[in-house]
């Protein structure tokens, strides 16, 4: 049997989840957009906790919360203008993509139904140390290529966005 | 709590993130929309992991792998949005038609 506890966590933080994503695509303003994103992964970090994967829950933080939200935030106070308050923030096309997205969520929807009642086995257990042992193991390759395609984003992320000294700006 | 609430939660985010990642005209909204698409499909994982493969840990390791990837996605993504907010002074992807001959 499982705490009421637990139940009470899932829905409250799977409600944030959906509600604070659902702002994130409908929000105008990208500030409110990205605050509204930093919320959402915070929730999605908490169900991580709910189902045991306690590194997850810590990396999630650390990785989405503190490190990708806080720079899309300084990205949309550099490149954010004046007008994102006034100017429509949706194309044209909102319709059919809404049908595309009712679709898809249906029939993963569908495919979720095939495994109700599946109820999760024993209880939780610390997962740092076994996934350590399998990232310095069986994914030994995987982690060096990783550290690879690391290395090599941040450099492109420099070569992209530095100024460069030759060339004049603002020629289109 | 059943496998299927947390694949119901993890479609939800994705079907929310694809709909974000069509209609949105300014492309930091893509960018986060894509991230809620990465959060659903790591979600997925760590659910299949908890329930059906308990004993291995293998569905949190790809999802940390997952976690990388969206990082340098995100930053190669930003570095390039601000290159060419800087060339083109706009942030609508319907103006970034550098590509079209």
């Amino acid at each position: 049997m499982e705490s009421l506890i637990e139940q009470g966590a899932f829905w409250l933080l799977s409600g944030v989840a959906i509600v604070s994503a659902l702002f994130v695509v409908s929000l105008k303003n990208a500030v409110h957009s990205a605050l509204m994103l930093g919320l959402s992964l915070l929730a999605v970090a908490g169900l991580f906790g709910s189902l045991g994967a306690d590194f997850l829950f810590a990396a999630q933080i650390m990785v989405y919360v503190s490190g990708i939200a806080v720079l899309i935030l300084f990205v949309v106070m550099i490149a954010g203008s004046e007008d994102l308050n006034r100017t429509r923030q949706i194309n044209d096309q909102w319709a059919a993509a809404g049908v595309v997205a009712v679709i898809v969520f249906g029939a993963l929807w569908k495919l979720a139904g095939e495994f109700a009642n599946m109820q999760a086995p024993g209880g939780a257990e610390p997962t740092t140390l076994g996934i350590a042992k399998l990232l310095l193991g069986d994914y030994a390759l995987p982690f060096e290529l990783v550290s690879v395609m690391l290395m090599a984003a941040l450099l492109g992320a420099i070569l992209f966005s530095r100024t460069d000294p030759g060339s004049e700006e603002g020629s289109s | 709590m059943s496998l299927c609430h947390y694949l119901a939660v993890g479609a939800a985010l994705f079907a929310i993130g694809l709909f974000g990642v069509l209609t949105r005209r300014n492309i930091i909204g893509i960018l986060m929309s894509v991230e809620l698409m990465f959060n659903a499909a790591n979600i997925n994982l760590v659910a299949f992991n908890r329930f059906v493969h308990h004993d291995a840990l293998v569905g949190n390791t790809i999802a940390v792998f997952n976690m990388t990837v969206a990082a340098a996605e995100i930053v190669v993504g930003l570095a390039l949005l601000l290159a060419i907010y800087r060339q083109r002074d706009t942030i609508y992807v319907e103006n970034f038609n550098i590509l079209k001959g």
